[in-house]
């Protein structure tokens, strides 16, 4: 067995999972071979640290959280909608209001109307039968 | 209940049953999210992510392949985008500021062999000084570590999961391992 070879089966060798006779050329090259065995011994700890590693447990709270970060989302994002839709309806709404405010409150500020009501005597007088005035100022 | 019609039935309104997935998959996703971030806290936040991401996205699952590697792909990539994110100074650099050079750690680990497997004690530096070397590999040949190690996955999965050709994980994980050993050892030509 060589030492390419043996490298490649390094990781079934660990496992457990060669078959008898390749486990046995393995361990003769590993008797024998400081580079391989080095290679093996690097494996091995990586195999350790990786297992200590797998065995920390999550979070058990974590679908609760994110059921409730989903319904949260899904709130905002209704609510956004209800906005986005109203927004415009008010704005419009209100500038009309603003309006027609603007306009009564001029319309209060005009001075009272000037035009008095005519009297009963001239109301009675027909201006077309009267006498031009130029002709009487000529006498 | 399959994971198509759970799906069905919460794209139809149904989001609690969410539930039942996150239940079935909290502890793949949580592994593989562990075999990038090697810290639990960082694991859970990302784990988090996953789910929430996962959810969105659901619409989207097409139902081609399986929930499970739907699930491993969003998995490794938000692992993968949180890496490249991370602006914290690597472990490497804390421990060569506190514990010496780095040969100094390198030749701590080398000459620590399992003579005797059942009472080998790893020490919190060494088993640090592992995963800067894990964390250091390229992002494909990483993924295939975790995908194999940490999830225990046969080839062909994680081939699905990558895209790739079982072959090609086959030579990652190859690669990866040739890596983690030159990155280890210093005293091999001793």
């Amino acid at each position: 067995m060589n030492c390419q070879l043996c490298q490649e089966k390094l990781d079934a060798y660990l496992e457990g999972t060669l078959p008898s006779d390749m486990k046995t050329q393995v361990d003769s090259h590993l008797n024998g071979c400081e580079t391989c065995k080095h290679f093996y011994n690097i494996l091995f700890f990586a195999g350790r640290v990786i297992d200590s590693e797998k065995k920390l447990e999550p979070d058990p709270f974590l679908v609760t959280r994110v059921m409730a970060k989903i319904e949260n989302k899904e709130t905002s994002v209704s609510e956004n909608l209800f906005i986005k839709i109203l927004r415009p309806v008010l704005i419009t709404s209100s500038l009309a209001a603003a309006i027609l405010f603007g306009v009564m409150l001029g319309n209060l500020s005009l001075p009272e109307n000037n035009i008095r009501a005519i009297p009963a005597e001239l109301a009675m007088i027909n201006d077309a039968s009267l006498e031009s005035i130029d002709n009487l100022s000529q006498e | 209940m399959t994971d198509i019609e759970i799906i069905q039935l919460i794209l139809q309104g149904e989001k609690e049953k969410y539930r039942l997935l996150m239940e079935k998959y909290q502890p793949l996703v949580f592994r593989t999210c562990l075999g990038f971030v090697h810290n639990k806290n960082d694991a859970d936040d990302l784990t988090q992510e996953v789910f929430i991401q996962a959810y969105q996205s659901l619409s989207s699952f097409k139902g081609k392949a399986a929930f499970s590697t739907w699930l491993y792909r969003i998995a490794v990539n938000a692992s993968l985008n949180r890496m490249r994110k991370s602006k914290k100074k690597s472990i490497l650099q804390y421990f060569k500021s506190i514990h010496g050079t780095e040969k100094e750690i390198q030749d701590q680990l080398i000459y620590e062999t399992p003579e005797n497997p059942e009472e080998i004690l790893i020490s919190k530096e060494h088993s640090d000084w592992l995963r800067v070397a894990l964390d250091s590999l390229p992002e494909n040949q990483r993924t295939a570590i975790v995908l194999s190690k940490y999830d225990d996955l046969p080839q062909k999965k994680i081939a699905e999961i990558m895209g790739i050709s079982e072959g090609a994980v086959e030579a990652l994980l190859q690669r990866a391992k040739k890596n983690l050993r030159e990155k280890l050892s210093v005293g091999s030509k001793k």
